[in-house]
């Protein structure tokens, strides 16, 4: 099956307990999902480091990130 | 100089030195540096978490936002990543220009802009303090300055 990289920055890492994993290619939020269950108010998303708000279909090789709201420098 | 992403001690004196060197020839340099603050001992150092390839993206969209809005010849951005001590600089911003007004407020801008929409993520570790930093209501004022 097609696999994704999956990383995790700022809180969301400890939240997910994991700071890099790698997953089968099911859509996005099905994938956020199983991370952090029906609690995803502030769980931000990108794709291919661009950061997305809707549900996709995800592609072999995609690298996919969940994180926290940017907190800035 | 332009966008640096530092896991390495950020000097900012040598910085600033290196910037009016290349760019002082304009008439008008204006520079910021932040430092960690300790929070009254509070805090030994700021772990700042980063996305490579995407923290840089977003730095260097608002360098580029601050050249196109201001009558600026020249920005320089130095941010810290990673483990940053207490009394560190964590971040050094500089603009050159014609005249100093837009020195200043493109200086501004970009601080106001890092604060809220650089990609990192910061956590604050000291004596029985490790906690992910929120984002603050004050930054998202200083934000609303420039829309």
């Amino acid at each position: 099956m097609a696999k994704v990289e999956v990383l995790f920055f700022g809180r969301m890492a400890d939240v997910a307990g994991a700071r890099r994993k790698t997953c089968d290619a099911v859509r996005l939020l099905t994938l956020r999902e199983s991370f952090f269950g029906a609690d995803v108010a502030a769980v931000r998303m990108s794709v291919n480091q661009v950061q997305v708000f809707a549900d996709q279909a995800l592609n072999d090789g995609d690298e996919v990130a969940f994180f926290s709201v940017f907190s800035g420098g | 100089m332009g966008i640096l992403l530092l896991e390495q001690p950020l000097n900012a004196a040598a910085a600033h030195a290196e910037f009016l060197v290349e760019h002082g020839h304009h008439g008008a340099v204006a520079a910021f540096t932040g430092v960690v603050r300790s929070e009254s001992g509070g805090v030994d150092y700021l772990y700042l978490d980063w996305y490579p390839g995407m923290t840089e993206a977003s730095i260097r969209a608002i360098a580029d936002a601050a050249k196109a809005r201001f009558d600026i010849r020249e920005v320089a951005v130095l941010h810290r990543c990673g483990r940053v001590e207490a009394g560190e600089p964590v971040v050094f911003v500089a603009a050159a220009s014609e005249h100093r007004r837009a020195a200043f407020e493109a200086v501004d801008y970009m601080m106001d802009r890092l604060k809220s929409e650089a990609a990192l993520w910061k956590r604050e570790v000291g004596d029985g303090v490790d906690r992910w930093v929120e984002p603050r209501g004050e930054d998202a004022v200083s934000l609303k300055r420039w829309s």
